[in-house]
């Protein structure tokens, strides 16, 4: 086994928040190291370029981890969820949609508001300055002044092109009197820190033009410039902590040369996402005082529909998402359920064949002598609707290790168990009428819902959003991480990755994270000495 | 999807290579006949694609089971006049539905990818292109005068103006709605 010199953080994962991190601390003149068990995506990796992208997006390049069968990847059991996940630097930034919105400050509140919930330790005040932070180093575009959150600075970059589809969607809003508002994203309207603008292409599943933060791209330079070494096919066995409780370092394989290798470190942050994290810390045997590692996954509530109108509306063409629909995302207990949920409009699929073979609801073109007829009807008319709201967490949700099933280096896998509760399901059924009053509202000629529930009736959620598996809170047995992404139980380790997340909120999720990771990355820089000492730098 | 790393002898007991292929691209005949602007699916070839695809998704033994299938729904199609063959077509997907959707959507997707059937698309007044990532589409930008929401509407309840909401009358703990989603 090689042993390699201490550093002062090591950081475990290359995604978007061990990106994040390695940028603050390695900017700070700390002596950084992450290990990555994936590879660099290039560029020229990605399916974009070729004439077979739609094939290759259901399948090698699919965002389910367990459709694709990448060799970067680990296994991951599940009785419901699809998984997205990318195993290399920039994690699943290289498959991601890319919608930016924010958390509301009630979501931050949740023990307040209902008690089904915790509250966070950290209110939205709290973050807001790391959201504007995270904004202008990833480069995000949008419009401020929405009404229904509160007041931000402007994007770095202007709203994308108000393509037909957000037009139609917003006629149906205002016909309805409910909120509607131009989407953010993850994506430069413009150029922005050397990287080009959106060129509308609607291939939005990742980017390798860089115009969607791509976290290889867009951060990944700037903490490799600082200085951050990375190493790339290193995959973590275990974190290994000294007699003293501490956390010493990582004991890691070289997926190149199969050797084994330590490295040690005064302070250790995971940033492997909400299932890496948990299976880690659970295979590691640490950070798990309270039995919570692992618990209260959450994947949101989500139902989907598609809606086709007469107009001819081009929607394939343009970034995916269009207009965000707030106007049911606070609880209102009328409705029979607590939380919130929003509207996430999209524009259409920018694949013809995903129009004849089936998108957001898997609504098939017939076949045979109607074909050409339905396509020409459908092709260039389409819109996609998911209805996402904060599901309520459930301890029985959790990310376990499995029993049998193992990775290539023989670590157990990470099991998956999730299914939505009584709140969440009625939550569901008013979603889906709401969706049916759009399509209305919108004189669709045909709409299409669904609900991801299989023929045997479980709910298999296409599971973008895996959190809440070590989340953040003010009592220790009752949260993995205080109030600044902090183990209780071991001092010097840090997890700053979407396990965290102690409530969903109703939106995606990879903005919030990123303002957490910066806001943790920026205590541990400026109490990194007392950190490193042995100390617990608790100034929370 | 899995790609396999060695080539496996077909399955004993199917149809001849050659009658093998001739009956994949009569069935994709049926799915997708050419009609005005749009080609047939068989004269772009999806056939080709359908048997590499099905290969890599499932082995080659799919192959033989789509032929198989054919067959124990009335075909081969070669022989058969158009109507007779839609008879077959709708047989083979009513008794192998799995199997049949998977090769429909392959066949949709192949069809779709394909330089000509592109063209009919640009023939219908949308633009499309096979590869958009490279030039992209023409999206007008945002403009702030004409596309800024002016409606008003909208809320959010500030950090400190939360306040509890009665939750006893709705009853959370229960298991009751059991019948939820799409089969209410």
């Amino acid at each position: 086994m090689t042993q390699n010199a201490d550093c002062d953080v090591l950081i475990i994962g290359a995604g978007a928040t061990g990106s994040l991190a390695a940028t603050v601390l390695a900017r700070a003149g700390l002596d950084v190291v992450c290990l990555e068990q994936g590879s660099w995506v290039e560029a020229g990796d990605h399916p974009h370029y070729s004439g077979d992208w739609t094939w290759q997006r259901r399948t090698n390049w699919n965002s389910d981890v367990n459709k694709r069968h990448h060799p970067d990847d680990y296994p991951v059991e599940s009785d419901s969820s699809q998984v997205l996940m990318w195993n290399g630097v920039g994690g699943s930034t290289n498959v991601y949609g890319a919608i930016w919105p924010r958390y509301r400050p009630s979501d931050f509140r949740k023990g307040d508001e209902h008690g089904l919930q915790p509250n966070w330790p950290i209110s939205y005040e709290d973050i807001a300055p790391f959201y504007e932070a995270a904004d202008r180093l990833i480069g995000t575009s949008g419009l401020a002044g929405d009404p229904a959150m509160p007041p931000r600075e402007a994007c770095p970059t202007g709203p994308l092109p108000f393509t037909r589809a957000a037009g139609r969607l917003a006629q149906s809003f205002d016909k309805l009197g409910w909120h509607w508002w131009p989407a953010e994203a993850g994506v430069i309207s413009e150029n922005y820190d050397g990287r080009p603008g959106c060129n509308g292409c609607g291939i939005c599943n990742g980017c390798p033009r860089g115009s969607m933060s791509k976290f290889s791209m867009s951060i990944w330079p700037k903490a490799l410039a600082a200085g951050t070494r990375l190493r790339t096919h290193a995959r973590v066995l275990k974190i290994e902590t000294g007699r003293d409780g501490r956390a010493s370092g990582a004991l890691y394989v070289d997926r190149n040369t199969g050797r084994t290798a330590f490295q040690g470190a005064r302070v250790v942050i995971v940033a492997a996402n909400g299932v890496g994290t948990p299976r880690l810390l659970l295979n590691s045997r640490i950070a798990n005082s309270s039995d919570q590692v692992g618990r209260n996954l959450l994947h949101h509530t989500l139902v989907s529909s598609e809606m086709w109108v007469d107009e001819p509306i081009e929607s394939h063409m343009g970034y995916v998402a269009s207009v965000i629909g707030r106007e049911f995302a606070e609880t209102d207990v009328s409705r029979g359920f607590v939380n919130g949920f929003q509207f996430n409009c999209l524009t259409g699929t920018s694949a013809a064949g995903e129009v004849a073979a089936g998108w957001v609801t898997n609504t098939k073109a017939p076949w045979g002598h109607d074909h050409h007829a339905w396509f020409e009807r459908h092709f260039g008319h389409g819109i996609g609707i998911h209805a996402i709201g904060d599901d309520l967490p459930n301890p029985d949700n959790r990310v376990t290790l499995d029993p049998t099933l193992t990775d290539a280096d023989g670590l157990p896998a990470a099991k998956l168990h999730y299914a939505p509760g009584e709140n969440d399901r009625r939550m569901m059924n008013f979603m889906l009428d709401r969706l049916v009053d759009i399509a209305k509202a919108a004189g669709a000629f045909e709409h299409k819902l669904t609900d991801y529930r299989d023929e045997d009736g479980i709910y298999r959620t296409p599971a973008w959003h895996m959190i809440g598996t070590c989340r953040m809170g003010t009592d220790p047995t009752t949260s993995v991480v205080n109030g600044w992404n902090q183990s209780w139980d071991v001092p010097n380790l840090f997890i700053v990755d979407g396990s965290v997340l102690a409530t969903g909120g109703v939106v995606n999720p990879t903005p919030t994270i990123s303002a957490l990771a910066l806001r943790a990355a920026t205590y541990i820089r400026d109490n990194f000495k007392a950190l490193a000492a042995g100390g617990r730098a608790m100034a929370a | 999807m899995e790609i396999e790393m060695r080539s496996e002898p077909m399955p004993k007991g199917g149809a001849g290579p050659a009658a093998a292929a001739d009956g994949l691209a009569d069935l994709v005949e049926v799915l997708l006949p050419g009609e005005g602007v749009w080609p047939s699916g068989k004269s772009v070839g999806v056939q080709a694609f359908l048997a590499l695809r099905l290969l890599q998704e499932r082995g080659r033994a799919e192959l033989a089971r789509v032929t198989a299938a054919v067959i124990a729904a009335g075909g081969p199609l070669a022989s058969l006049d158009a109507a007779a063959r839609i008879a077959v077509v709708r047989r083979f997907e009513a008794e192998e539905p799995a199997l049949f959707g998977l090769v429909r959507d392959i066949a949709y997707v192949s069809y779709y990818e394909n330089p000509f059937v592109a063209e009919a698309i640009n023939a219908q007044g949308h633009p499309y292109d096979l590869r958009p990532h490279i030039k992209g589409y023409p999206v007008p930008r945002f403009d702030l005068a004409r596309d800024t929401p002016r409606h008003g509407r909208g809320r959010y309840v500030p950090t400190d103006a939360v306040r509890r909401v009665d939750v006893s009358a709705l009853d959370l703990t229960s298991d009751a709605t059991q019948s939820w989603g799409l089969k209410r």
